[in-house]
């Protein structure tokens, strides 16, 4: 490689990374830093009197933590479900030629594709005509919309990389397909189903339109909405907000650093392979 | 044969619940809410019989002013932000695709801003773009420059989100496209520096024809996602001030939950699946001969 070359690649690498974490660095710095200095000006780069105040306030705010353990048990639920329901979908899709199959595919594509916020509307109206409205439960429920079909894909394309010998030897030992299924296939699934399960949490965690729109409540809201309602009911105190921020991308930037070669190659597999 | 025929059952049985829920959730409220746009429901009236009233919601849509302003907006935000995501995710999927040392690790570092909400990079951004004490505006003064009102100012508002939405989404082109870098076989370079071409060339010549799928099928998507994507929006600035920042979707939203017209954005909704039909089927399209 040419010096000039190089240069101009680790500048650009320099540049973007940069303006990926900077962002970032300034909340968290912030996040520290006593509400009135959080919006002193000029900026002090660093928080000058570091404090966990912030944190506590938000750790202690009981809407504010209702709306946590809220997120927790909505994201953990709806992984649950989706991985479930989209390992039998998904099965089903690699193991089995049926009539409408290949009909079935392009409409779970095509409906992967479609952002789901275009459905806000018919959504609330049906929930609030079946008393649905501010319910955990619908909430779960609308959330698959989001994953399973990103999921079903993702483990369709997982279970065609298991050579067919495996199931064919249990079938011979007198198995039905549906145990072949349980005892053979899903065990071995596991990396499969983990990648499934990050990508549900971390759709789950982040949503927003659906509940901000279908539960907000404050007994059923989720954190995205209530730190939402935060800024329209306090004036904005940028120090809790930014504390809230960091609490609200530990959990789905933690878990994606971590898995994060595992991520790529599923999203991939997902998305481009169809 | 009663044993043959449980068989063939068994794939449609495995798929129920999946095909259940998305029939219940997406399938149906997607096409009820061309029934909806037909009719007066406001939410006052959710819970009562709702007025057939024809076209004239989308009438009242074609009168609206302020709908218009929402479709040139979207035209800004949309182009905006698609330009740049695929420009700049290019750039840093060729560089990273390099031989660089640590390029995984850089790659994980780049997908955070992917990995983290709308919400919260919204309110990133109001923090950084605030026209007082925002750290933006900070930085002009120590360069001498006047400062920008970033997210109050009519006509600079729509940049400023689009600044905001080429961070969250920029990851999503770095990753689709270093897929397609992958699937590019190495040996084709080598014959192409064997025969004299430079770097730049050869990615004219070599690697964008044979990433082309991918390219379509990346812009596709990150103009379906801009066309829908408004919690970023919502948070930064709520459309305004006024309706400047107030793409069509967004403008869907305001009118369903802010001023109660729930056919009105029905309609709006409705404008909004046929687009994105259209782009959906067009990825399909492209996807299936790309197969073959």
């Amino acid at each position: 490689m040419l010096l000039l070359e190089k240069s101009l690649i680790y500048f650009v690498i320099a540049t973007y990374l940069f303006i990926t974490l900077a962002p970032l660095l300034w909340v968290l710095s912030t996040s520290f830093k006593p509400n009135p200095e959080a919006i002193g000006f000029p900026p002090q780069y660093l928080p000058g009197k570091p404090t966990l105040d912030n944190y506590i306030f938000v750790l202690t705010d009981p809407k504010l933590v209702i709306s946590l353990f809220n997120s927790l048990a909505v994201s953990l639920a709806s992984t649950g479900l989706s991985v479930a329901v989209s390992a039998l979908g998904g099965y089903a899709f690699a193991r089995f030629d049926f009539k409408g199959k290949n009909l079935l595919i392009s409409i779970i594509l095509g409906l992967f594709m479609i952002p789901v916020v275009i459905n806000i509307i018919p959504l609330y109206i049906m929930l609030a005509n079946v008393g649905l409205l501010n319910s955990i439960f619908a909430l779960v429920l609308t959330f698959q919309i989001l994953i399973i079909p990103l999921n079903i894909f993702l483990l369709k394309n997982y279970f065609e990389t298991i050579p067919k010998e495996l199931e064919e030897a249990a079938l011979i030992d007198g198995c039905s397909k549906i145990r072949a299924f349980w005892h053979v296939i899903v065990p071995i699934s596991m990396p499969g189903f983990l990648i499934a399960a990050i990508l549900s949490f971390r759709f789950s965690w982040n949503e927003f339109v659906l509940p901000v729109v279908l539960s907000n409540r404050p007994d059923v809201m989720v954190f995205q909405v209530a730190l939402y309602q935060f800024i329209s009911l306090y004036r904005i105190d940028w120090g809790y907000l930014t504390a809230g921020i960091n609490i609200a991308l530990i959990p789905v930037v933690v878990l994606m650093l971590f898995f994060q070669k595992k991520m790529i190659r599923g999203l991939t597999l997902g998305a481009v392979r169809g | 044969m009663l044993e043959q025929k449980a068989g063939m059952l068994q794939p449609y049985l495995l798929l129920a619940p999946a095909l259940a829920i998305l029939t219940a959730f997406l399938l149906f409220p997607l096409a009820w809410n061309v029934y909806l746009s037909l009719h007066d429901v406001s939410l006052t009236t959710i819970l009562s019989d709702w007025k057939y009233v024809g076209l004239k919601n989308f009438a009242n849509l074609i009168r609206d002013s302020d709908f218009h302003m929402s479709l040139f907006v979207s035209l800004i935000f949309v182009g905006g932000s698609v330009a740049l995501q695929f420009f700049v995710g290019m750039v840093l999927a060729v560089v990273l695709n390099q031989q660089i040392k640590g390029s995984n690790t850089l790659r994980a570092l780049f997908i955070i801003p992917w990995t983290i909400s709308a919400v919260i990079t919204g309110f990133s951004f109001k923090f950084i773009f605030n026209d007082s004490f925002g750290i933006m505006n900070y930085g002009l003064g120590q360069l001498g420059l006047a400062p920008v009102s970033w997210l109050s100012d009519p006509g600079t508002v729509v940049w400023t989100l689009v600044v905001a939405n080429m961070w969250h989404g920029t990851p999503f082109t770095v990753i689709f496209l270093t897929a397609g870098l992958f699937s590019i076989n190495p040996v084709v370079y080598e014959a192409a520096r064997i025969d004299g071409a430079t770097k730049i060339k050869g990615f004219f010549y070599i690697t964008l024809p044979l990433l082309r799928p991918f390219v379509i099928i990346n812009l596709i998507l990150i103009t379906m996602w801009s066309v829908n994507f408004f919690d970023l929006i919502l948070v930064m600035t709520n459309g305004g001030p006024l309706f400047s920042s107030t793409t069509s979707s967004l403008f869907m939203y305001r009118q369903a939950f802010e001023f109660g017209l729930l056919s009105k954005g029905a309609a709006v909704g409705f404008l909004l699946i046929a687009t994105n039909l259209v782009l959906a089927y067009s990825y399909m399209k492209l996807l299936r001969s790309q197969d073959k």
